[in-house]
């Protein structure tokens, strides 16, 4: 009996990523310690934020999934704001992430930001 | 190099990083051979301090390496550079992973508390901290006024959950 997971989409993509040559779909479910179906409704979230890819595959004349993690490029622009490069990085200053007024300078241009997006 | 320093936010994090004189000397950098450090600053015409500044800098963040050789007639070594800004991605990835952290624990913070502001002097206090001071600011005596962080909070969260996307976490 495995233990009790907190977030089993979370516990599914640790297991996936942890097999870099891939995990099959059938074996996915055992280890997570859930039912077939519920793991397919695990493994189609995962696909749907992109985090994992699928390839068909047939085990004894079975059909299953190969489960693999998605090679994603890094996007650096998630460390700005704006323009703003987020003030942690290169920061050599103790760090008291609570009262930061740099970084709260920072999170005021992330919400300037996003409100021009959305504007 | 060029199009590397095109990206505005890996030119923002080498600015950061190696400060104007190190992008300076990137921009210049003669072609990925293998160069001392005084053949660097001859080639660029950029100050020797600044030029191993630069190079140290960027050694700590596995950006550039060296190999040293020794001239058996006079014993010196010579340290010859090599910028690796291939693994540019991953240097910017570690930092993302440290920041990812410190935005959590930003947030659950902001979620967890109310906070009072002094609109004369700005300075924003929690509940509790408003409390011990009765809503008037501790450093101009004016009285506080609820601070709403929604909209810090909410864009905070977003920009968590497209880190986390970005570095491939659930």
């Amino acid at each position: 009996m495995s233990e009790p997971m907190n977030n089993p989409i979370e516990e599914a993509l640790k297991v996936i990523q942890s097999k870099p040559e891939g995990i099959l779909q059938s074996e996915l479910w055992k280890i997570l310690d859930v039912d077939s179906r519920k793991c397919s409704r695990i493994v189609k979230k995962l696909l749907d934020t992109g985090l994992i890819e699928r390839t068909e595959f047939k085990k004894e004349g079975i059909k299953t999934y190969v489960l693999t993690v998605s090679k994603r490029p890094l996007d650096p622009a998630q460390i700005l704001a704006g323009e703003d490069l987020i003030p942690c990085i290169g920061c050599e200053d103790e760090c008291n992430v609570i009262e930061c007024n740099r970084l709260m300078d920072w999170m005021y241009q992330l919400a300037i930001a996003e409100a021009e997006e959305t504007a | 190099m060029e199009e590397l320093l095109s990206n505005k936010a890996i030119r923002a994090y080498l600015l950061r990083i190696i400060g104007d004189e190190g992008l300076d000397l990137l921009s210049k950098y003669p072609d990925n051979n293998e160069y001392s450090d005084e053949e660097l600053a001859a080639k660029t015409g950029i100050n020797l301090n600044s030029v191993r500044h630069t190079l140290y800098t960027l050694y700590e963040k596995r950006l550039a390496e060296y190999r040293r050789i020794k001239n058996n007639e006079t014993g010196w070594l010579t340290y010859l550079w090599q910028l690796r800004m291939d693994t540019i991605y991953d240097s910017i990835r570690g930092d993302l992973e440290r920041v990812l952290d410190k935005l959590q624990a930003r947030a659950r913070f902001e979620e967890e508390n109310d906070f009072y502001i002094c609109k004369s002097c700005g300075i924003i206090c929690t509940f509790n901290q408003a409390i011990d001071v009765n809503f008037i600011c501790p450093d101009c005596d004016q009285q506080m006024a609820h601070f709403d962080n929604e909209m810090l909070l909410r864009a905070l969260k977003k920009r968590i959950t497209t880190m986390k996307l970005t570095l491939g976490h659930a």
